[in-house]
């Protein structure tokens, strides 16, 4: 019963539902900003989402109809659960909830994997594309992902629970005042990036050129489905990343400030990348996270085995 | 023992009674092969609560999973074959040798006796050359290819159990407790583990597992490479190196490395094969890497993470290859390039495929996941002692899991979703060939979610004492949830306009219609990869076989060969020059003696 509260509304599907959109909120308006326009206003993102459940459903012919209107709803169901035990974590590090470090790293790639399955039953060239590119995406990021998240790992003594990550930050201080943990943080800025496709990394979807790729043939709720599924991604991701690096929240008075600014802070770099770089290529992107930053968290690897 | 004897016998005289049935009277070898396996496959499980020990044979928490495992396969591919070699010749032979191999395989798992396991041992190597030549002309190549690799490391084995009897003065295995410190006992291990790696697929030894899984009849593949081979040559390795070696840091380095080799170098090829069943054939090489990178770690959490590989690889393996079976057998082909959109046709196939495909893939909470969790676990264990290198083979396991992810999701789209050349209708296949399959992918899916109460409970923690689990995972709880974030999504849906759902819209390319030739098929996925600069150069070596250890022994030999037909010019004068300066030779060296 508990698990069910905590899975629906705290700090499960509604928290997470909202407090993403309040971050797709923050996003279009600084855009709207950069850009000199006034932006939406806060409860746009919610009018968008229920204006597409009230929109026809429409699936192309000779597509796989049951794969198409379900893959949606699996990565939403992923990327709740990862909220869950993310925020479980941080409000109870002691008593870590179901899940270390791996599953959490594993749970974060079925949002895209049910985008691209999603993609593949819809029977489109350009959606198989949009897909081929997000799978690429994955094999380019994942490599120096994988080595930038257990230099906390290394710091904190091979520990892989994140209750275990997040005490032992609050004891020694966090993670980012180590240098070999500010470089894996900046790979980190990258990745998460990519995870998210937004631009410079959104070749997945690239509008211009293959009108919007895996989610060219959705519409209505599935779409909405989506739509959700990457606020909600804007809010996991970073948080994640303030969890590895940054401390976390802790819930004692300035402090909870100071936890939420960790997050807006991760959020308007995401924002500033997103407006000020143009798309790259999809193989531009392999090389660029399979050479600089791999080399990089490599480096990071090596300052951390000598203790920095 | 009785029981033993029994379960090997039986299956054995049965199969050698199926080669005297004549061509004729073909329901005769079905109906005894389904008996049989299904008898076996009892007496196995009836095995399963026992303690044995003798001189020859041996029944212990690390055997008995694995027997009841072989049972189980053993008659599921017999159902499955039923329809699946419908209409094919030398099927009385097919069934003598599956048979055969059932027994045999029982025998090697169960014997206490190094000599005894040798002689099984030897009987699997024959009967799966025989197999692989059931596959046809074009198959009777591999089928020698194969023999010769599994062959040659049956010599290497004898050596092994030579060696090993010189230090622990015994052939009984459970009376072998050596601890690798001098050349002597390393050289035996090395031995041993080399049929070991043989049998399972690890690289350089994997080469014959592709061929194979291309040329030979799909059941043959799924049967042996994919389980039967697996759990055999695991469970030796898993033999060897826990209970009749107490490995050093050396072995487990070696063991290490040629696990993370195998992973990373496998996958790599599976992402650009074109043909189904080969790009499956690599997989089921990558997948031994984990299995030998978590016997390597020589912790007990990534020991029991590898044995719990090896059980869980063998049951998404083999229905993966089933799934392909079943695709060859309606669509009559396997070339990526011609098949597409057979999930509308084949559903139960589709999904259970994509069961399997995200098992292998290690999603969170199938079967494929709890077992690299653990993995990852030794990994990390690893650092904590102190290896430096650690991060190297958590690197190799994780980025080749994506690989795999990535290769599947190419299969899934280039025979299931996509779209297919032609794009006639085909039917589901009939329900002995997809009852295999659906217990394969329920499996798959128990042994997920449930991975703590019945096979970790029941099978591996017992044969690995002394495993603590470092991280933290529930997969039930994970499953509930995901299970509710379904019911939330269904719950989206209802209050969305769902009842106006259509079906009718072209996909949309532009505003253009899209021409019926126009399809991506997904073979072409990863061509960036293949296109890039450093691997590029690799693939291209790959292409030319130079890593295939068959092929590069098959060069070198052929360069000798050469050499030696180069003296054989058969010109009669060259002949005798050389006569007669043999002949001066041995004289100057007589008379240097003789003076």
């Amino acid at each position: 019963m508990k698990i069910l509260f905590q899975y629906i509304i705290f700090p499960g599907f509604l928290f997470t539902a909202i407090v993403g959109m309040i971050a797709s909120w923050i996003d279009r308006k600084v855009t709207a900003r950069v850009q000199w326009r006034v932006g939406p206003p806060i409860l746009q993102p919610l009018y968008d989402f229920i204006k597409l459940l009230g929109k026809e459903i429409i699936i192309p012919k000779g597509a796989s109809r049951g794969t198409f209107l379900l893959s949606p709803v699996f990565g939403m169901s992923a990327i709740v659960i990862v909220s869950t035990m993310l925020w479980l974590v941080i409000l109870s590090p002691e008593n870590s909830f179901t899940g270390d470090l791996i599953v959490i790293l594993y749970l974060l790639v079925i949002p895209s994997i049910a985008v691209i399955i999603g993609a593949f039953a819809s029977k489109n060239p350009l959606a198989s594309l949009g897909a081929s590119r997000e799978m690429k995406l994955i094999l380019a990021y994942e490599l120096p992902f994988i080595l930038i998240v257990f230099i906390p790992v290394i710091k904190a003594g091979y520990t892989i629970k994140l209750g275990e990550l997040l005490a032992f930050q609050a004891k020694n201080g966090v993670f980012l005042n180590h240098p070999s943990c500010i470089i894996a943080f900046i790979v980190a800025i990258m990745c998460m990036q990519a995870k998210l496709t937004l631009v410079p990394f959104d070749m997945p979807e690239a509008e211009t050129e293959i009108m919007g790729g895996a989610y060219i043939e959705y519409s209505g709720a599935p779409l909405g489905i989506y739509k959700l599924t990457r606020m909600m991604m804007l809010f996991v991701v970073p948080m994640f990343l303030v969890i590895m690096y940054m401390g976390g929240i802790i819930f004692e008075g300035w402090h909870i400030l100071w936890g939420i600014l960790k997050y807006v802070l991760l959020l308007v770099i995401i924002v500033l990348i997103r407006n000020t770089s143009p798309r790259v290529r999809i193989d531009q992107a392999m090389r660029f996270f399979w050479r600089p930053m791999t080399i990089l968290a490599v480096v990071g690897v090596c300052l951390a085995y000598l203790g920095l | 023992m009785n029981l033993i004897i029994y379960s090997i016998s039986l299956s054995i005289i049965a199969g050698i009674m199926c080669l005297f049935i004549p061509k004729r009277t073909r329901g005769v070898a079905e109906t005894l092969g389904v008996i049989v396996s299904l008898v076996t496959f009892i007496m196995t499980i009836m095995m399963f609560g026992r303690e044995f020990v003798s001189k020859w044979f041996l029944i212990d928490n690390l055997s008995r999973f694995v027997v009841m495992g072989i049972g189980m396969f053993g008659f599921l591919i017999v159902l499955y074959s039923l329809k699946y070699m419908q209409g094919r010749d030398r099927i009385n032979e097919y069934y003598a040798y599956l048979l055969i191999t059932i027994g045999a395989s029982i025998g090697a798992v169960l014997s206490n006796h190094l000599i005894l396991l040798l002689v099984f041992w030897g009987v699997l190597g024959l009967t799966l050359y025989m197999l692989v030549g059931i596959g046809g002309s074009d198959a009777s190549s591999t089928a020698k290819k194969t023999f010769i690799i599994i062959g040659g490391s049956d010599v290497i084995m004898i050596l092994g159990v030579a060696v090993t009897w010189v230090l622990g003065k015994t052939f009984i295995m459970s009376g072998i407790e050596v601890s690798v410190n001098s050349g002597m006992s390393m050289l035996a291990f090395i031995c041993l583990a080399v049929a070991a790696f043989a049998k399972a697929g690890a690289m350089p030894l994997h080469s014959w597992i592709p061929d194979c899984a291309e040329k030979a009849p799909v059941s043959v593949t799924a049967f042996l490479p994919a389980s039967l081979d697996k759990l055999v040559g695991i469970y030796f390795l898993g033999r060897i190196s826990m209970k009749m070696f107490v490995l050093n840091k050396a072995m487990g380095q070696m063991l290490l490395i040629i696990g993370a080799i195998t992973i990373v170098a496998a996958v790599m090829m599976a992402l650009i094969q074109h043909d189904f069943k080969r790009l499956l054939g690599y997989h089921a090489v990558s997948q031994v890497g984990y299995m030998v990178l978590g016997i390597g770690t020589c912790s007990p959490i990534g020991i029991a993470g590898g044995l719990f590989h090896m059980l869980n690889n063998t049951i998404y393996k083999c229905c993966l290859f089933l799934g392909s079976g079943a695709v060859e057998k309606r669509t009559k082909t396997s070339d990526l390039d011609k098949l597409g959109g057979l999930a509308r046709f084949m559903p139960v196939t589709f999904v259970t495929f994509v069961i399997a495909a995200l098992s292998i893939s290690g999603v969170p909470p199938f079967n494929g996941f709890v077992s690299k969790w653990m993995i990852y676990q030794g990994i990390v264990d690893l650092g904590r002692k102190g290896d430096k290198l650690w991060l190297v083979w958590m690197v190799a396991a994780m980025f080749g899991s994506a690989l795999t992810l990535a290769s599947f999701m190419k299969l899934i789209h280039a025979v299931f979703l996509g779209q297919r050349e032609g794009g006639e209708k085909v039917k589901e296949v009939s329900s002995l060939m997809w009852i295999p399959m659906v217990v394969l992918a329920g499996l798959c899916m128990i042994f997920g979610v449930l991975a703590f109460t019945v096979p970790l409970e029941k099978f591996i923690l017992p044969a690995v004492p002394g495993v603590s689990f470092t991280g933290l995972f529930s997969p039930s709880l994970v499953t509930l949830m995901i299970i509710l974030g379904v019911i939330l999504g269904l719950i989206i849906y209802m209050l969305s306009n769902f009842k106006n759902i259509r079906e009718d819209s072209l996909p949309y390319i532009g505003g253009e219609e899209l021409p019926v030739e126009t399809r991506v098929t997904g073979v072409d996925f990863y061509r960036s990869i293949k296109d890039s600069k450093i691997l590029g150069g690799i693939y291209r070596a790959a292409d030319k076989k130079s890593f295939d250890i068959y092929d590069v022994a098959k060069r070198v030999l052929n360069y000798f060969i050469g050499m030696l037909k180069y003296l054989h010019s058969g010109l009669l004068s060259n002949y005798v020059i050389w006569v007669v300066a043999g002949i001066l030779v041995l004289l100057i060296v007589l008379m240097k003696g003789s003076i």
